[in-house]
């Protein structure tokens, strides 16, 4: 309960990423943990803006940046520090063993599940797919007993994306796991130890070989790291790509262990299971936090505060009636529509976007809220990731890269 | 009076995230074990299903709360197991396993056994046999050494100990094992609590905390323990005492599972009264009220935080205030131990018991650490069991270090 110069609330990818680039301004810490984040439903790739208002399809993420809404965050954030918080994330991931690629000029494109292409814009490199495109064959490799991967499905996606000039071949592995139905992390852990390795080497080599490249699940190993990768492309001769995942996502929890980890080694408190309840004010500044369970709270005080709760998607935001959203924590205020008939857009896949996900806190430049005459709400507070109004993150690719560039900002000020 | 919101309820806001699956460690080491959220809250949202209905793994969760602690929804996952294990073996009494009577009535054999001369002392005895001669695997026991009974219990040598009278007093809710296997817990929360100008009293009215009722299955009895101690915990609130436990899993039983469990609001009144020890510590020491304390040690030690201290929301008090007074102490981080109270006691959960260890077995072995610092008695018995190296509560280190100075 000691004083910390900063708070952090929340851990999920801008939690985390507030709580790290925090810590590197040499401050003294306290994140406020409560569930493990959006991570074991979080792909860990990093989209900045995979489509326009319009829902085309953007090349170059910065330049599609460019041409955004005045009220965007990313506005708000501006490029030169989307442009650092990509380059310190870069950095990070590298410096834990788990390098990801990519630059904010050019999309990267990862193979799904379910076979289809999706662009964004920082990947680990066990899932870039651009040797899909040269490659004369393509094999795809599904686990006996695994829910969620379809050979069948993703051979005939990935044949319409990639062409029908293409070989496309199925192999179905054996775990020999008996028990339960296995999710891609139980696969993982089967790949990672060296009998599993070998068991599946063994099942795929025959069909593996130079100018194929080899399709598989998220099971190249629990960890964040690239093992089970750089072993597996050696032995089979050809390139190899993992897909994006059902939850629980193998990547994203790599990616959580991975940030956790470089948190850990600067010596940041993570609060596990502390629910930020209600906020010390006096005047127009936060001194503390109260959180903990329901007997009784403990108390964060610090300079500065960072909300990184989730919005209304993770219960940061809520909407008890129509037509109040709430912020849980500061009881900040909140804009967007949220009238029974517009709150929700009822055609779930249509091209338009949600009122409910455009909902947020409405913050200045310094990523701080503010009221109806644009004047800052509370000094020493400020806003990041989902909590930010004006994007709609699904329709447009671009939660983590808000996450982080909003977080990085944040940190930063 | 009963509560509104029920662990049962909390069912419905399971979102299937599956964040709860893959923070499992049981999930992790036993491929057969369907996973929390398919036990717990989906099979218990069957409200009007056939009691005898039951999902088969149900038996292989540890109740050792991690799938609690990463919910993002507050959904009370390993108390919704608990209560869908006892429902099914209140059906099917068959189905307890041997060694189910013995491992959740602990505190009735430690009565008895105090009660007959020298009867303590032959029990040992009679365990050390028992596992040379391979009859405590019979009985359905893990292979590893049996909790000892202390010759002299806590609640006995408590009586001899001379503490300057004060009016501040606390409570000692000493649970079954410091009291009846490793009293030296208890001698030192006395001591720290003195130098903290404390009186300690104690209540022979108290009973086991009951957890360990809850994981067998005897819910009612569980009901029992909580309406005996949640009457002594409210009896001394009104009286301004605070209780006190340096158990993790007894303090989070009387804060909390209580509560879910039977949903009195009694329950959660005398829960308000209930503290840690070092969450009690670390805010006497927030308030400026801690008298100064400073270890001098060359040693290195290093921390286990128990998973049912992780799951009280309140950080790592004992963690925080040992390396504020000076003491080289590195935090594993390496999550559940494995043992889960009674879980690993038992033969058929040994082997997955240990697998969920390995990693903090791997951790304390990666380094010549003097001592493993743990708040769970359990814990330390795993930790012993698993590595060579001994495991001590934090409360004796800072007695130790009060009296030095």
């Amino acid at each position: 309960m000691s004083k910390s110069d900063v708070v952090v609330i929340g851990n999920g990818v801008a939690g985390l990423m507030a709580a790290l680039v925090s810590a590197d301004e040499g401050k003294k810490v306290t994140l406020l943990s409560y569930g493990a984040g959006t991570f074991p439903l979080n792909s860990g790739v990093i989209d900045i803006l995979g489509y326009d208002d319009a829902g085309k399809a953007v090349d170059s993420p910065i330049e599609g940046i460019g041409k955004l809404a005045e009220n965007h965050p990313y506005k708000k954030i501006g490029v030169a520090a989307i442009q650092d918080s990509v380059e310190f994330f870069k950095r990070t991931v590298a410096g834990e063993g788990f390098p990801y690629t990519g630059s904010l000029k050019e999309q990267q494109w990862l193979v799904t599940s379910v076979g289809t292409l999706k662009p964004t814009c920082l990947l680990p490199e066990s899932l870039e797919a651009s040797d899909c495109f040269k490659a004369h064959e393509i094999v795809i490799v599904g686990v006996k007993g695994l829910k969620d991967f379809y050979v069948d499905m993703v051979k005939e996606n990935l044949a319409k994306e990639l062409g029908e000039d293409k070989r496309y071949t199925t192999v179905t592995v054996d775990t020999y796991i008996t028990g339960r139905d296995l999710t891609t992390r139980d696969v993982a852990r089967w790949v990672e130890s060296d009998k599993g390795y070998g068991e599946f080497l063994a099942q795929v080599k025959g069909q593996a070989g130079v100018g194929k490249v080899v399709i598989v699940p998220q099971i190249l190993g629990t960890k964040g790291d690239y093992t089970v990768y750089n072993r597996l492309v050696k032995d089979l001769g050809c390139s190899v790509v993992e897909t994006t995942g059902m939850p629980p996502s193998v990547n994203g929890i790599r990616l959580r262990d991975v940030l956790l980890s470089a948190l850990k080694k600067k010596g940041i408190r993570v609060i596990e299971n502390a629910k930020a309840e209600k906020a010390i004010v006096k005047g127009d500044v936060v001194t503390a936090i109260e959180a903990g369970g329901e007997i009784r709270s403990q108390v964060y005080e610090a300079d500065k505060f960072i909300l990184a709760t989730g919005g209304f998607y993770s219960g940061g935001i809520t909407m008890r009636d129509f037509g109040e959203y709430k912020e849980m924590v500061f009881g900040l205020p909140v804009e967007g529509d949220c009238t029974e008939e517009k709150w929700v857009n009822k055609q779930l896949f249509s091209d338009k976007k949600q009122a409910f996900a455009m909902a947020g806190v409405r913050v200045d430049s310094s990523l701080r809220a503010v009221d109806d005459s644009g004047n800052v709400v509370l000094k020493n507070v400020y806003v990041v990731g989902r909590n930010l109004s004006g994007y709609d993150f699904c329709f447009e690719h671009s939660g983590n890269g808000v996450a982080l560039s909003s977080a990085y900002k944040a940190a930063r000020a | 009076m009963e509560l509104e919101e029920r662990a049962r309820d909390s069912a419905d806001n399971c979102i299937a995230c599956t964040s709860c699956i893959a923070a499992c460690p049981v999930t992790a080491a036993n491929p057969e074990y369907k996973g929390p959220k398919l036990v717990g809250p989906a099979h218990s949202r069957m409200h009007f299903s056939d009691p005898s209905d039951y999902e088969d793994t149900l038996m292989l969760c540890s109740n050792c709360k991690n799938c609690d602690i990463t919910c993002p929804n507050g959904v009370s996952v390993s108390t919704l197991n608990m209560l869908e294990r006892a429902k099914y073996l209140q059906a099917h009494p068959e189905a307890h396993k041997p060694e189910d009577e013995m491992l959740s009535h602990g505190f009735k054999m430690a009565n008895m056994l105090n009660s007959i001369p020298f009867g303590k002392q032959l029990a040992n005895l009679g365990m050390s046999i028992g596992e040379a001669t391979g009859m405590m695997g019979i009985m359905g026991m893990a292979p590893r050494k049996t909790p000892r009974y202390a010759s002299t219990y806590f609640r006995d040598m408590f009586k001899k100990i001379k503490q300057p009278s004060s009016d501040k007093k606390v409570l000692f809710f000493p649970g079954c094992y410091i009291d009846t296997n490793d009293p030296e817990v208890g001698v030192a929360f006395v001591k720290v609590m003195n130098e903290n100008g404390y009186e300690v009293l104690m209540d022979d009215r108290f009973v086991c905390c009951g957890s360990p009722l809850v994981v067998g299955g005897y819910l009612d009895e569980a009901r029992n323990h909580a309406d005996t101690n949640v009457a002594v915990i409210q009896e001394y609130a009104r009286k301004n005492i605070p209780v006190i436990a340096c158990c993790t899993s007894c303090s989070l039983m009387l804060k909390t599972e209580y509560t879910e469990l039977f949903a009195q609001s009694e329950m959660k009144e005398a829960a308000k009264n209930v503290w840690d020890a070092f969450e009690f510590l670390a805010r006497l020491d927030y308030e400026g009220k801690l008298k100064k304390v400073s270890i001098k040690s060359d040693h290195k030690f290093i921390y286990h935080a128990p998973c049912h201290l992780r799951a009280q929301g309140i950080g790592l008090p004992a963690l925080d205030l040992l390396e504020k007074a000076g003491l080289n102490i590195v935090n594993a981080d390496a999550g559940c131990c494995g043992i889960s109270g009674s879980y690993g006691f038992h033969k058929d959960n040994y082997e997955t018991s240990m697998k969920v260890g390995q990693k903090l077995f791997d951790a304390i072995n990666g380094d010549n650490y003097h001592k493993v610092v743990c708040d769970c008695g359990t814990c330390r018995m795993q930790i012993e069991h698993g590595t060579d190296t001994k495991a001590i509560h934090p409360i004796r280190i800072l007695a130790k270090a009060y009296k030095k100075s």
